[in-house]
């Protein structure tokens, strides 16, 4: 029996008086993609950002339940929580480099964290986001002048490089044409030999393409979990099949 | 070609007689609007005029670059290093100040941090209620008021000093630098601040190597302006800095500058030779002023492609 990478015990949350979190139980496996589907505002985008407690910045939020990362809940008292943002890379729906060079982009979060031969790290970073045979040459132009595809992948490269464990994606390719989003996909499906994802998504058919298990949310509900061919093939819920087949979303 | 003979067809429009009442009036308040856009130009080009035509006869490189020798020989070097040192030094003083408090109320007080406590939250918001309360209330306390300030505190300590006027200065600058250097932190977009958090970097770490880049530009404009506006000021250095027909460095050494010499200038230009120096003069302060905004404009409009580009 594999360990769970991530274990969510009975977590409610709520913005202020709205409850957008209603008793999540699940859990997820290390090295494999699950993907958390459903309509805008079903609260899949607010389940990543507790996850490595992006959710901090909003005064009003307030949960109860609990998340276990590798057995340790994420916001227990003794957490670090720069510690546990470490493990975790984060890739948001619109590509978000900063405004420096594509190699201090990348070298930031090492440099944050002291880490060693950050040369070798924003090589071995670039190479697993497919982008330096892109970019290796000009690691000194500004982030900025990248294409949207490219400052994506600059934007997983840079997660990357602090060797997290687990990769959250909030709808990374969105904003991106198809080609650039096939290339997102493809990594995706070559990262996780190495990494635990979340991706956050409401397009099924890229759930189904790069998923192992997949997570339907409703309204802060968990309708639906398990393995994504099985949810694709017998949904058990009405409402997921309603969902799978386009008629809402 | 099309062009030619749409200016031709407007041309011609306006020099046809008006259709109806409607029309004349309102040709007439058009003509109005432009003659009183026109006349509002006329005193800048009217000061600007007036002091060249006086004041380049004495303009000479010997002017700028020798010292004094009584009121009335010699060159202005000793006002123009002068007034350099001044606000070179209160921008030292003004700046870490400003940006650290613009830091600490758009980075640190505002972004909630759901594990402070209530009250804490409740003291932050009343912080920055204060902060920016009296930033602006200083804005509007006249320079004489801030010269007075200096006299009873600064020169106290300091006597008639380069401290003691740059410290004055210094204050009247903070205005202008804590609320454009606020605005450019938080023209940064959340997203930016959102991705280093989640490299697990601290909110300090990411405000500065960052927010403050990001936001540079922007804040330069803001310090170019702060320093545009102070060199010319007068008041504040009236009972402050003293006169000196040198520009030492030291700080507790009495100082000229370039605002204080037109006045001195101003005040006993009884002969023909200390009116023209005090148009020199004045020229030469007009012209720094003059440098310091266009590039104060050139790098706000860097700030506009900046923040575009960014603009995530």
């Amino acid at each position: 029996m594999v360990e769970a990478k991530i274990q969510v015990n009975d977590l409610n949350a709520w913005y202020g008086d709205f409850h957008v979190l209603k008793s999540l139980n699940f859990e997820i496996l290390p090295n494999t993609v699950t993907a958390i589907m459903g309509p805008s505002g079903c609260g899949k985008t607010t389940f990543i950002r507790i996850l490595n407690r992006l959710c901090d910045m909003v005064p009003e939020f307030h949960h109860t339940g609990e998340i276990l990362i590798d057995g340790q809940d994420v916001f227990g008292a003794d957490i670090d929580v720069y510690e546990l943002r470490k493990g975790i890379g984060f890739v948001f729906q619109k590509p978000n480099p900063f405004p420096m060079s594509i190699y201090d982009n990348v070298a930031y979060g090492p440099k944050t964290h002291g880490m060693k031969d950050i040369n070798e790290i924003v090589q071995r970073s670039l190479e697993q986001s497919a982008l330096w045979d892109e970019v290796g040459h000009r690691l000194d132009e500004p982030a900025l002048k990248l294409s949207g595809g490219q400052q994506q992948r600059l934007c997983l490269a840079r997660a990357l490089a602090v060797n997290p464990g687990i990769i959250l994606m909030d709808e990374p390719v969105a904003f991106l044409d198809p080609i650039s989003a096939q290339k997102i996909e493809e990594l995706i499906m070559t990262l996780k030999r190495d990494y635990t994802i979340v991706l956050v998504t409401h397009n099924v058919q890229q759930a189904l393409r790069v998923s192992d298990s997949a997570a339907f949310l409703y309204l802060g509900e968990l309708i639906e979990y398990g393995r994504t061919s099985l949810i694709a093939e017998t949904p058990k819920d009405p409402r997921t099949e309603a969902f799978l087949t386009g008629r809402f979303g | 070609m099309g062009t030619s003979k749409s200016i031709t067809r407007e041309l011609r429009s306006w020099f046809r007689l008006p259709k109806s009442r409607r029309e004349f009036l309102d040709r007439l308040t058009f003509v109005f609007l432009a003659v009183i856009a026109v006349i509002i130009t006329l005193p800048f080009f009217a000061i600007v005029f007036e002091v060249v035509a006086n004041g380049w006869i004495l303009l000479n490189p010997a002017f700028i670059l020798t010292n004094m020798v009584g009121f009335a020989e010699g060159g202005i070097r000793n006002a123009i290093v002068g007034s350099i040192e001044l606000v070179a030094i209160a921008s030292m003083v003004a700046i870490p100040l400003c940006v650290g408090a613009a830091i600490y109320t758009t980075e640190y007080a505002q972004r909630g941090r759901r594990r402070a406590r209530r009250w804490v939250q409740e003291l932050n918001k009343w912080v920055i209620r204060i902060v920016e309360f009296t930033a602006d209330v200083l804005a509007g306390v006249p320079s004489i008021i801030f010269g007075a300030f200096g006299l009873i505190f600064f020169v106290a300590v300091f006597g008639r000093s380069l401290i003691a006027g740059a410290l004055t200065l210094a204050l009247m600058m903070i205005p202008t630098i804590l609320r454009t250097t606020q605005e450019s932190l938080r023209a940064v977009p959340l997203s930016l601040r959102e991705a280093s958090l989640a490299l697990g970097a601290t909110t300090w770490s990411t405000s500065w190597r960052v927010v403050l880049r990001a936001a540079l530009a922007g804040i330069i404009t803001g310090i170019l302006l702060a320093i545009g506006r102070v060199i010319g000021e007068t008041a504040p250095l009236l009972f402050t800095t003293g006169f000196n027909f040198d520009a030492p460095w030291g700080f507790l050494d009495a100082i000229a500058s370039l605002p204080f010499t037109i006045y001195l200038y101003a005040l006993q230009g009884h002969t023909e030779i200390i009116r023209l120096r005090a148009y020199s003069t004045a020229i030469v302060l007009i012209g720094i002023v003059f440098v310091v905004d266009v590039i104060a404009v050139w790098a706000s409009k860097k700030v506009g492609l900046v923040v575009r580009a960014g603009g995530v």
